[in-house]
């Protein structure tokens, strides 16, 4: 295999010259396969090529990407819209930043092809709105299609039309679940919507909408170019195709985003070839494999293959691909305090278990560090993790509840050293 | 009703009303475009906002306070936003944010006396391979160390 | 028709029911906070959790439609600990305040709690309290008693039709209220206490006034316009306490508006005339109903006689008025009054885009119906005889002896010579006929103070001629 092949994305970082148009028509073939999905391919033939890719979303949920195409309804009236989610969120991940700051053309690319296949003539970015430069950048990217006949009217002098609005976020986490963002693209609180009706029949503006990751979205080219199968063929695990970026932070020589073929490193090798070991010569303590709401992995846990269903087979995640290394030295108590506080900060309130539990959990975890908690406080943790996973009106309920459940299973012995006074927070 | 709001704020707007299906699509992007405007959004600013889509004031400022990035209260010159997130806590942003607290003699949450600086926590900023970061007004300050953050500091105080 | 088996029983639904309606008819009730039928679907509160088959996890029956085959267990050990867990959540912040809690008796965070929550408290951090602010005369806000279910801002945005009731901030630190102490606009505030589950929104009409358990409920219908709101009045020791709305979905859905809803104050106002009264040299004296009643007996046979009937009044009131009239006081000319410009059904009409009609008074329809024409203009005559019940205005009266038969407070009395107190339209049964056309029942709540008469007595009197003595 080419080395071409092994990174699609990856050897175009970290080059700020390698944004322009210029460089993606060049070194890219830029705009080709746009170019060829509209003028040799009906878009029910561009779904099936993106469901041969074997694509699965890149937001976290893992859905697989032709899938959720195929469920937008072909004869509606009503406008169909292809949103893209870029408001890069879960605690972690940082891939989405990078394509969208090196190369902007290949999501804009791959926003044609998707709006081509569902039937979109305005798609919309969301983008969070503390990416403010990557913003303009993207913006600046969009107006140099527009200018080029990549965009608007007549796309490619087709007969397509296309438009794309970057729209800005002001700070809520939960604007990353594709509902609360489609309530924040209509200028509302973004706050989850009850489920069904699914954003397939009725989502932006009460319109048959597609939300796809940033990532998700930006590998469609790919696809194209290569062809479903090839792409397919990347992955080195069952039903996952394509390479998988990876945002590798915490307690590393080298953190960093990587690429690599789906499913063919371990966490192992995750930490050891890409982020060069953990720092200082330190000994593993955890990790946390998919960003901060996937559950903890012990040091004896990390020889599993990186990748949605090996990763589920042992409780945890793959998620947004978001690996934190945590060393020996870590205060467990704490870390946990942290990620507790953050989704308690990000919960919009609306459903019961998450506006209040989240807040009951950081209280409890408050409690026990600084040595106020009873023994079996660390039980009511738990039990109130459990009153919130899996009953919250959308994912983030869960989020908060899985690293709590995780981190007391697996380092119950750090949470009674603290209520039993055994240790105190510093 | 007194204007507050510019022509800039209003033209920017009538460039991006054709770009959504109705009006109340645009409050996230006026509130962004207000808020550049004013540093913050006081009251008036909000109750204009409210008038120029067309919906009650209330409904604005369920919508502002719902979004950490909207300053119901004026800020300092230059925001310090330090994160506090997993990435960045894992290394160093506490000693971090002790740091700045003690160099700008404010706790986090509140503002110089001067009005230089606000200093507040963040959460996940998306840029944990960099971390520990923090946000200058728009820009990223990432690999933030104490040196660097101390000499952003000074620069700030030196330009005014 | 389509089945589905809640509990074990097989129900029939038609398709788009929720389970909660669904199981309510299988006589199975799902408990809920955040659920109105009246109200956009939000599951929200997380209380009516249900476990349905092939479904791996607790799913909310107001958000659940009820499907062919469709198996539905409402008590099953998963689904008590779920309720169990959003009760716990729900009171971790409540204060507990039910003893001075008007909502106390009838409140849902009360029953939810009785029927599904735990014995004991687990939670022992501070409460989240907060500073009200004032939302204007009809409610009275307490938000440590809010549990978030937002009925109350989606009642504003999608029922009353303004955004005036909103959520700020987020997460654990969300207020519900409007902005800045601005004072509620709405004219159907009232409805905020009634939809809320706690003691969050409350009226302050009724604060501190009567425990709920208290109350008498009567059934009746609102008379405040020709809408004909379904109403409860609640009452006890022949006083009124409140009204609230009765669900009609052909008529007023569940809602009534603030006017309708404090309409009954009249009927209770000390400066109603409970008597019969004369007015005499200039001031009203007590007087006796036969002297009252003798004196417009002996009037009736003057030349220009006009009766007046109010179009507040029952038809059964309005059609005993027509056959007494045409006994005892042929040449009276008989025209209804109510309300001014709206005389006739064809010139009534929707007041507001909610329930208000333009006719303030119930049964403009019955009047018409009862072939009364309405007054235009002034009224000239030698003698007047006046019927109403409460709210149809008194139009300009210019004659030597004015009889007002019904219900009359002192600032009623300006045209008038005498009065022959009669009852309001909690004090009697009857028939309004609704803008719609529809016939409905008026029922007593309480019984008539001072020496007041049913219009169908004081007829009956000036027929036999007979002296009485009240």
């Amino acid at each position: 295999m080419s080395a071409e092949t092994q990174t699609l994305f990856v050897q175009h970082f970290w080059n700020d010259s390698n944004r322009t148009l210029d460089y993606y028509v060049k070194r890219m073939n830029g705009y080709e396969s746009a170019k060829k999905v509209i003028a040799t391919m009906t878009p029910d033939q561009v779904i099936e090529e993106v469901k041969k890719a074997n694509i699965r979303g890149r937001g976290g949920a893992g859905f697989p990407m032709g899938m959720k195409w195929g469920f937008i309804p072909k004869n509606s009236e009503k406008p169909k819209y292809l949103v893209c989610n870029a408001d890069e969120s879960e605690p972690g991940t940082c891939k989405d930043r990078q394509i969208i700051r090196y190369t902007p053309h290949l999501l804009i690319e791959g926003l044609i092809i998707g709006s081509y296949a569902i039937g979109c003539h305005h798609s919309y970015v969301y983008i969070r709105g503390e990416y403010v430069r990557e913003a303009e950048l993207l913006n600046a990217a969009i107006e140099e299609a527009y200018k080029n006949g990549y965009l608007g009217k007549n796309v490619f002098g087709s007969g397509f039309d296309l438009d794309i609005t970057v729209h800005r976020g002001a700070g809520a986490y939960i604007c990353g679940e594709e509902t609360g963002l489609l309530n924040s693209l209509e200028g509302k609180r973004g706050e989850p919507r009850v489920k069904p009706p699914f954003p397939a029949v009725s989502g932006a503006f009460s319109c048959p909408t597609a939300v796809n990751n940033v990532e998700s979205i930006a590998n469609v080219p790919h696809i194209i170019r290569l062809g479903g199968e090839e792409f397919a063929k990347l992955g080195k695990i069952d039903k996952s195709g394509g390479t998988r970026l990876i945002s590798l932070s915490g307690h590393v020589n080298k953190p960093g985003v990587y690429e690599a073929l789906a499913g063919s490193m371990t966490v192992r090798q995750i930490i050891e070839d890409f982020g060069g070991g953990v720092w200082k010569g330190k000994r593993l303590k955890a990790v946390i494999p998919g960003g901060s709401s996937s559950p903890v992995l012990t040091a004896d846990e990390i020889d599993v293959v990186y990748d949605v269903e090996p990763l589920m087979k042992i409780g945890t995640m793959m998620g947004s691909a978001a690996v934190m290394v945590i060393d020996e030295d870590t205060d467990m108590v704490k870390l946990l305090l942290r990620i507790t506080k953050f989704y308690a900060h990000e919960s919009c309130g609306q459903c019961t278990p998450c506006r209040e539990g989240c807040h009951w959990m950081e209280s409890i975890l408050h409690k026990i560090l600084h040595g106020e908690a009873k023994p079996s406080d660390i039980d009511l943790l738990v039990d109130v993790a459990g009153n919130i996973g899996g009953k919250t009106l959308c994912a983030l309920g869960d989020a908060a509840a899985m690293p709590v459940q995780s981190f007391v299973k697996k380092f119950r012995s750090e949470f009674e050293a603290y209520v039993k006074g055994q240790k105190s927070h510093a | 009703m007194e204007k507050h709001l510019s022509d800039r704020f209003y033209g920017a707007m009538s460039k991006l009303e054709p770009r959504y299906p109705n009006k109340k699509a645009l409050i996230l992007p006026a509130l962004h475009q207000a808020q550049k405007e004013y540093g913050w959004l006081p009251k008036e600013v909000l109750a204009e906002v409210a008038e120029y889509i067309g919906v009650h004031e209330a409904q604005i400022r369920e919508v502002a306070s719902f979004y950490t990035m909207y300053n119901l209260k004026p800020v300092g010159k230059t925001h310090l936003k330090l994160c506090t997130n997993v990435a960045c806590c894992l290394r160093g942003a506490d000693d971090l944010m002790e740091y700045a607290e003690k160099k700008l003699g404010v706790k986090c949450g509140e503002t110089t006396p001067d009005g230089l600086f606000t200093l507040s926590e963040e959460e996940c900023l998306g840029a944990c391979t960099t971390a520990p970061v923090m946000m200058a007004n728009d820009e990223y300050v990432e690999n933030l160390d104490i040196r660097a953050l101390n000499e952003l500091i000074e620069k700030v105080k030196h330009e005014r | 028709m389509p089945k589905c088996t809640i509990d074990g029983k097989e129900v029939e639904f038609s398709p788009g029911e929720n389970l909660v309606k669904v199981a309510k008819r299988a006589g199975v009730e799902i408990p809920v906070f955040c659920y109105h039928p009246g109200l956009s679907v939000v599951a929200q509160c997380r209380m009516c959790y249900v476990e349905v088959e092939k479904m791996p996890k607790l799913q909310t029956a107001c958000s659940t439609m009820a499907v062919e085959g469709m198996v539905v267990k409402t008590q099953s050990e998963a689904v008590k600990k779920g309720r169990a867990g959003t009760m716990e959540f729900l009171l971790l912040n409540h204060p507990l305040d039910c003893p001075i809690c008007d909502k106390a008796g009838e409140c849902d965070l009360q029953d939810n709690s009785y029927g599904h929550g735990g014995a004991y408290m687990r939670h022992s951090e501070e409460r989240r309290t907060y500073v009200d602010v004032d939302m204007g005369p009809v409610i009275q806000k307490n938000m440590n008693r809010c549990i978030h279910c937002t009925r109350c801002i989606r009642f504003g945005d999608e029922v009353a039709g303004i955004h005036e009731m909103v959520a700020i901030q987020r997460g654990n630190n969300i207020d519900i209220t409007t902005i800045d102490g601005k004072q509620l606009k709405t004219e159907y505030a009232g409805n905020y206490s009634d939809i809320c589950p706690t003691g969050s929104l409350t009226l302050k009409d009724f604060r501190f006034k009567k425990r709920a358990w208290m109350l008498k409920k009567t059934p009746t219908i609102c008379e405040g316009c020709s809408k004909g709101c379904n109403m409860e009045v609640q009452h006890e020791g022949n006083v009124v306490y409140r009204c609230v709305p009765r669900e009609n979905l052909e008529i007023n859905q569940y809602w009534m508006c603030d006017e309708g809803r404090f309409n009954y104050r009249y009927t209770q106002d000390e400066s109603r005339v409970l008597v019969p009264m004369k007015k005499s040299g200039g001031s009203w004296l007590v007087s006796e109903w036969d002297s009252v009643l003798s004196e417009l007996r002996a009037d009736l046979s003057a030349k220009e006689v006009v009766c007046l009937v109010g179009s507040d009044l029952t038809n059964e009131e309005m059609s005993a008025i027509r056959e007494t009239m045409g006994t005892i006081a042929k040449s009276a000319k008989l025209m209804s009054f109510g309300t001014p410009g709206i005389g006739t059904a064809s010139q009534d009409g929707p007041a507001d885009t909610i329930l208000k009609m333009k006719s303030k008074t119930a049964n403009l329809n019955g009047a018409e119906k009862a072939g009364f024409a309405p007054v235009t203009g002034a009224v000239r005559a030698e003698v007047v005889v006046v019927f109403r019940g409460g709210r149809a205005e008194l139009p300009k009266i210019e004659a030597s002896r004015v009889y007002g038969a019904g219900v009359f407070l002192e600032r009623d009395r300006g045209a008038l010579t005498a009065i022959l107190p009669g009852l309001s339209f909690l004090e009697k049964d009857g028939t309004i006929v609704n803008h719609q056309g529809k016939e409905q029942r008026l029922q007593k709540a309480i019984t008539p103070r001072g020496r007041c008469k049913s219009t169908g007595e004081m007829l009956m009197l000036l027929l036999n001629q007979k002296a009485v003595s009240a």
